[in-house]
């Protein structure tokens, strides 16, 4: 059991100078209160500091120590910050001091590099030397399960990923699950008998080899042996380099969930963009179909006068050719003696005739060539004029032109959407958001071929064995009772193997059913919804919340992530055999007062000491008392003396 | 013996508006450009007369290879003697019609189907 006794932090963040808190021996709750940029995650920073050496910043991302140290202090020229802990575990007192100073020679430090780390762990007054300091650090507090004693808001919030089998920030939660609840314990005492049952296997080869008789089979189980080396040191780079592609995978996943809407956006710009660029040809194609039919848009621009003038000029050829087939008439009654008149057919009279010679004379001009010019001019005008309004055709040049205006009113819009998202996305590292999308491909294509490998290598492994037993058989009839002693032993180790399997597989299934009923009593007493009957768990410890009538409930929101991740830790701390303090920063902001205050009377049941570092709005210490009463230890309020400098002051109110 | 011209050309003032208006890429050509600056001074009532120092730009023989544009001047102005004197006055004067004074080019489009477009305008003679 871990206790935490005190802590002392110097020049850690807003916290000036040195400043301490002692917390009380006895099982309870203690209480921070400091409001937004107070440092109430600085203090759980330096906690997981002094263990571990890290500083987690948002995002779950580690954070820059160089912009740890107090900012006024920094303005007087004094780099680096200090924090020290001491706590009780085991039945030893310790002291663990870690620091965090400028590298000898470096006077004002421009960045993380510029700082060297330090740390000193005392067990009972004994300085320990640095390989055991960090073997009893690891013992004491891996940073693998630091999850489950240091916390915030959104550490609970991937929870969530248990309940997705996909998910490798599910599968290393697991993981930790099953290192705090000590299943290590027994897989690596699975896997040291697995390598003693391969070892008395290469003895009973060994000892083959050196009788005639059986030489030939003891050669080959050697060989087999040796190949099956090979095979598990090849299967062990593989799930080493599986693993270390599942974390990067994790954390592209993280980094890409991040910057999800950034993403999206710059999706949608790129469509816009495409959708741009077509719209632009089309435009074009528009212009230059526009530009050719424009050269008849003077034709169109006269069409009106055109057609007047058609008319006028109609009319006018009309009259001209009448007056010019009269004057053809007069002209041959004029001056034919036998001429008969057309419409009486009677012959035309001296007296008529010198009439008619008149009426021409009267008619000179349209009798003459003048009507004649004017009737050839007047031809070629009309047909002009006809051509030309042929040619003009308003209604195909405006739906040109319409078509044009179209296009480019949808480009003006797609434009100026494609402006505002360049403008919402000026700040964005585009480069960046790209190699972590070729990365994470990349990764994915990686770990699919490694797990390929990994398949592969344990087949190959199977068959190995498969021809060993094979081989061992043979020798076992061949041998008889020459080999005994190896046998028993190859027999007693194949035993213990098969014995720890089935172990690990009955504790893992003890292990679940304890943590869901756990989790389950826990849930209850934290939630309000009554009709809420208990939380199921999955075999990567995921829960899922059941309702009285017996279904899953699909979708929960992040207040109900928060109740039950809470239960899961609670249940963790009930079963794991490493027990300790549960330190959570914020962990109210999102729940309403009901749940506040279950969670509130329910966690001196989840854990023997608790640290809440909270605001008064999602905490108020009248409720804090009312609901812990004896279980309160103790109240601090992280008390603004300047925005870079908070003080740690015990509340007396 | 006809005096009348065989170029036609644009003033230097006429020309910037002509380019402001071939630059808006509403014309495939000068002489498109020009042939509806005219036909916008006739629609606009222009009387005919001749434009001075507008130097040479075109031959006749492009600006109407089969004369029908001769035609149809000689049919709105039949008592004219010189018509291609008169294309170009009309050619200039159209385009001192459409200058914005600025760098907007003009609104051809609203010249050719807004109101002032589609109403019939008389032809002066």
């Amino acid at each position: 059991m871990l206790q935490i006794k005190a802590l002392h932090v110097t020049d850690f963040g807003p916290f000036k100078g040195r400043q301490s808190v002692r917390l009380s021996d006895k099982d309870g709750v203690s209480v921070f209160y400091g409001e937004n940029m107070r440092g109430k995650t600085s203090l759980l920073n330096a906690i997981r500091f002094a263990f571990s050496g890290k500083i987690i910043g948002r995002g779950g991302r580690p954070a820059s120590l160089h912009k740890v140290g107090n900012w006024e202090r920094v303005s007087e020229g004094k780099y680096g910050f200090e924090v020290e802990l001491e706590f009780r575990h085991d039945g030893h007192d310790f002291s663990l001091i870690r620091s965090c100073r400028p590298r000898p020679g470096v006077e004002a430090p421009m960045g993380d590099d510029d700082y060297t780390v330090e740390f000193y762990l005392t067990r009972d007054g004994d300085v320990l030397g640095p390989p055991q300091a960090e073997a009893e650090l690891q013992r004491i507090l891996p940073e693998q399960i630091a999850r489950f004693f240091l916390f915030d808001g959104e550490l609970l919030q991937e929870y969530e990923d248990l309940l997705s089998s996909e998910s490798d920030m599910g599968r290393r939660i697991s993981e930790a699950i099953e290192r705090i609840l000590g299943v290590p314990v027994l897989t690596n005492a699975r896997a040291s008998l697995l390598r003693a049952k391969e070892k008395a296997e290469k003895r009973v080869a060994l000892a083959a080899q050196g009788d005639q008789k059986t030489r030939e089979l003891g050669n080959q189980l050697g060989d087999l042996h040796d190949q099956r080396e090979v095979l598990n040191a090849d299967l062990v780079r593989l799930e080493r380099d599986l693993e270390v592609l599942r974390a990067t995978k994790a954390s592209l996943e993280e980094a890409m969930r991040k910057r999800e809407r950034i993403a999206a956006l710059l999706d949608k710009r790129d469509a816009l963009e495409r959708a741009i660029g077509d719209l632009e040809l089309r435009a074009a194609d528009k212009r230059r179909q526009i530009g050719e039919a424009m050269a008849s848009a003077w034709c169109a621009l006269l069409i009106a006068p055109i057609r007047i003038s058609l008319a006028q000029m109609k009319k006018r050829e009309t009259e001209l050719q009448t007056a010019i087939a009269r004057a053809e008439v007069l002209r041959i009654l004029a001056t034919d003696d036998q001429a008969e008149c057309p419409t009486c057919l009677q012959q035309i009279s001296a007296q008529a005739r010198w009439r008619v010679q008149e009426a021409l004379e009267r008619q000179r001009d349209l009798a003459g060539g003048a009507a004649e010019h004017e009737v050839t001019a007047l031809r070629r005008r009309l047909e002009a004029l006809s051509q030309h309004a042929e040619a003009a055709n308003p209604t195909a040049l405006r739906l040109l032109w319409d078509s044009l205006e179209e296009a480019e009113r949808d480009l003006y819009g797609k434009r100026s959407e494609r402006d505002e998202l360049k403008r919402q996305l000026e700040d964005v590292d585009e480069e960046a958001l790209r190699k972590i999308r070729s990365d994470f491909e990349s990764t994915i294509r990686q770990i699919d071929a490694v797990e390929r490998g990994i398949a592969d290598t344990r087949r190959q492994i199977d068959d190995n064995k498969k021809f060993a037993e094979n081989i061992q058989r043979r020798l076992d009839k061949l041998a008889g009772a020459n080999f005994d002693d190896e046998r028993r032993r190859r027999e007693l180790c194949a035993d213990l193997h098969q014995l720890f399997d089935e172990a690990v597989r009955v504790y893992r299934e003890q292990l679940r059913k304890r943590v869901e009923a756990d989790a389950t009593r826990h849930f209850r007493a934290l939630t309000t919804e009554q009709d809420y009957a208990r939380l199921r768990i999955n075999d990567s410890y995921g829960l899922t919340i059941v309702h009285k009538d017996g279904t899953d409930v699909p979708v929960r929101s992040a207040g109900a992530e928060h109740v039950v991740a809470l239960s899961l830790i609670g249940a963790l701390q009930n079963n794991a055999p490493l027990r300790g303090p549960i330190i959570i920063d914020s962990p109210f902001g999102r729940l309403d007062e009901g749940h506040t205050t279950n969670i509130v009377r329910a966690l001196p049941s989840m854990a023997r000491q608790i640290v809440l570092l909270v605001y008064e709005d999602e905490l108020p210490p009248k409720l804090a008392r009312g609901e812990l009463r004896g279980k309160l230890r103790g109240e601090w309020s992280l008390a603004r003396r300047s925005a870079r400098f908070t003080e740690l002051v015990a509340r007396k109110d | 013996m006809s005096n009348d011209k065989k170029t036609i050309g644009i003033t230097a003032g006429n020309d910037r508006v002509l380019q402001r208006i071939l630059a808006a890429g509403h014309f495939a050509s000068e002489l498109d450009a020009a042939k509806f600056a005219m036909a916008y001074a006739i629609k606009r009532g222009t009387p005919p007369g001749s434009t001075d120092g507008a130097g040479t730009k075109w031959n006749v023989g492009s600006v109407d290879p089969d004369g029908s544009l001769r035609s149809l001047v000689e049919a709105f102005f039949p008592d004219r003697p010189e018509p291609y004197r008169l294309v170009e006055h009309l050619m200039n004067e159209g385009l001192r019609l459409l200058d914005t004074h600025g760098d907007v080019p003009p609104d051809v489009v609203e010249i050719l189907f807004g109101d002032a477009g589609t109403a019939d305008a008389q032809v002066q003679s």
